[in-house]
């Protein structure tokens, strides 16, 4: 019941966008920015910035939202816009710099410390964060997908465009490349 | 490593990440945005044109300045444009003259074309008397098998006339004319002969 009322009040800020109420995409930015923003940073790498792909993701969904047909929720057909922005970007990236390694990637942007951080020990979340940077991007999509966003097989399928089979094969080397990289972590937590 | 352990890991270090930063979106500054990259496609090329247009004038205009103020040339230049202009010139008249003998040549040879082809053609005069003269003879030869074999005499003595008076100067005209006469002298032939023999027959 709560699926189906979140849908039909995401309908009617479709179609109060389409009739030019400016207001309702103010609405719908306000409600899933900051998921949009933390999806892009787990895609990305975890970097400080994601305000580019954020915008990026919103201008197109501006532009693609009249558009929208409703056949799903307006939540995942952003996060399906996101993936590609992030791609894009990345493929971007990409041709300015040069490849991001283990090794060129020892550098960890954050710089954050709260109570959690300083339980456990910092270097070994930026470590797990290094070795998810340095997955292939179809790796690491699934990765992210299911482990950091929590989403089910059949919603990574759907926003990924991939079968089943796929995905359980593309998490499973996902598991053994982070497995093989962070083997010494586990060797020292246990 | 089991999955529970690495989505614990992975939830940890996430969060120890912290939230990324993100300037708030509105949909007036994407309006403002879109409209920005709207003008940027649409002047970056404009502002090309104008730049070459520019570009463009600017040599156009120092070009002709550079002609209309030309620089003083050495003697040894001025020698040298001269003896150019001078072989120049020479190059010029015998490329005429060579054009002209060309030409020449080739007028000849047409004309001798021509007049080859005309003396391959008879005089249509003469042509034209053979034929008046074979038709001529066609109707005589047709007159004399009409009087000679068929014995129609009227339709040969019509058709002789027909002869020296649509051909009166051939010479197969003459000949109609002949066998007219010998015609008409058979025919009095006849007639004589046959009064004779009425005044014999009264006689007796």
């Amino acid at each position: 019941m709560a699926v189906m009322a979140t849908q039909t009040q995401e309908q009617a800020l479709v179609e109060r966008f389409r009739r030019g109420d400016d207001s309702a995409f103010d609405t719908i930015v306000e409600r899933h920015a900051a998921e949009i923003a933390a999806l892009a940073g787990r895609l990305l790498g975890w970097p400080q910035d994601v305000d580019d792909v954020v915008q990026d993701v919103f201008v197109a969904a501006f532009v693609g939202l009249r558009k929208f047909r409703g056949d799903c929720r307006l939540r995942t057909w952003l996060f399906t816009i996101t993936i590609n922005k992030c791609r894009s970007h990345r493929h971007r990236r990409a041709l300015r710099f040069r490849r991001v390694t283990m090794q060129e990637a020892a550098r960890d942007p954050c710089t954050h410390d709260d109570a959690e951080q300083r339980a456990m020990d910092r270097e070994t979340f930026a470590r797990v964060r290094r070795a998810v940077r340095a997955l292939p991007q179809k790796y690491r999509e699934v990765v992210v997908l299911r482990y950091l966003q929590g989403f089910e097989t059949e919603d990574i399928c759907g926003l990924l465009g991939i079968t089943a089979n796929v995905m359980q094969v593309r998490l499973s080397r996902a598991r053994t490349h982070l497995k093989k990289d962070l083997a010494g972590l586990t060797e020292e937590r246990s | 490593m089991n999955d529970e352990r690495m989505k614990e890991l992975l939830d940890n270090a996430d969060r120890a990440a912290g939230a990324p930063r993100f300037h708030p979106v509105s949909a007036a500054g994407i309006r403002r945005r879109l409209r920005r990259r709207r003008m940027v496609r649409l002047g970056v090329p404009a502002a090309a044109a104008a730049v070459l247009l520019v570009g463009a004038f600017l040599w156009t205009v120092c070009t002709r300045t550079r002609e209309a103020t030309p620089e003083t040339p050495t003697p040894r230049i001025v020698a040298l444009e001269e003896r150019i202009q001078q072989l120049q010139a020479q190059t010029d008249a015998t490329l005429r003259l060579v054009h002209d003998v060309l030409e020449r040549d080739r007028a000849e040879r047409h004309l001798a074309a021509l007049e080859a082809k005309l003396a391959s053609i008879g005089d249509p005069m003469k042509e034209i008397e053979r034929q008046v003269d074979r038709a001529a003879f066609g109707m005589l030869y047709y007159a004399d098998r009409l009087y000679n074999e068929l014995h129609q005499t009227e339709s040969a003595v019509e058709a002789y006339e027909e002869i020296i008076q649509v051909f009166p100067d051939n010479q197969w005209a003459d000949v109609a004319r002949e066998r007219l006469s010998e015609i008409k002298k058979v025919r009095i032939n006849k007639s004589e002969m046959k009064g004779a023999t009425k005044w014999e027959r009264q006689r007796v």
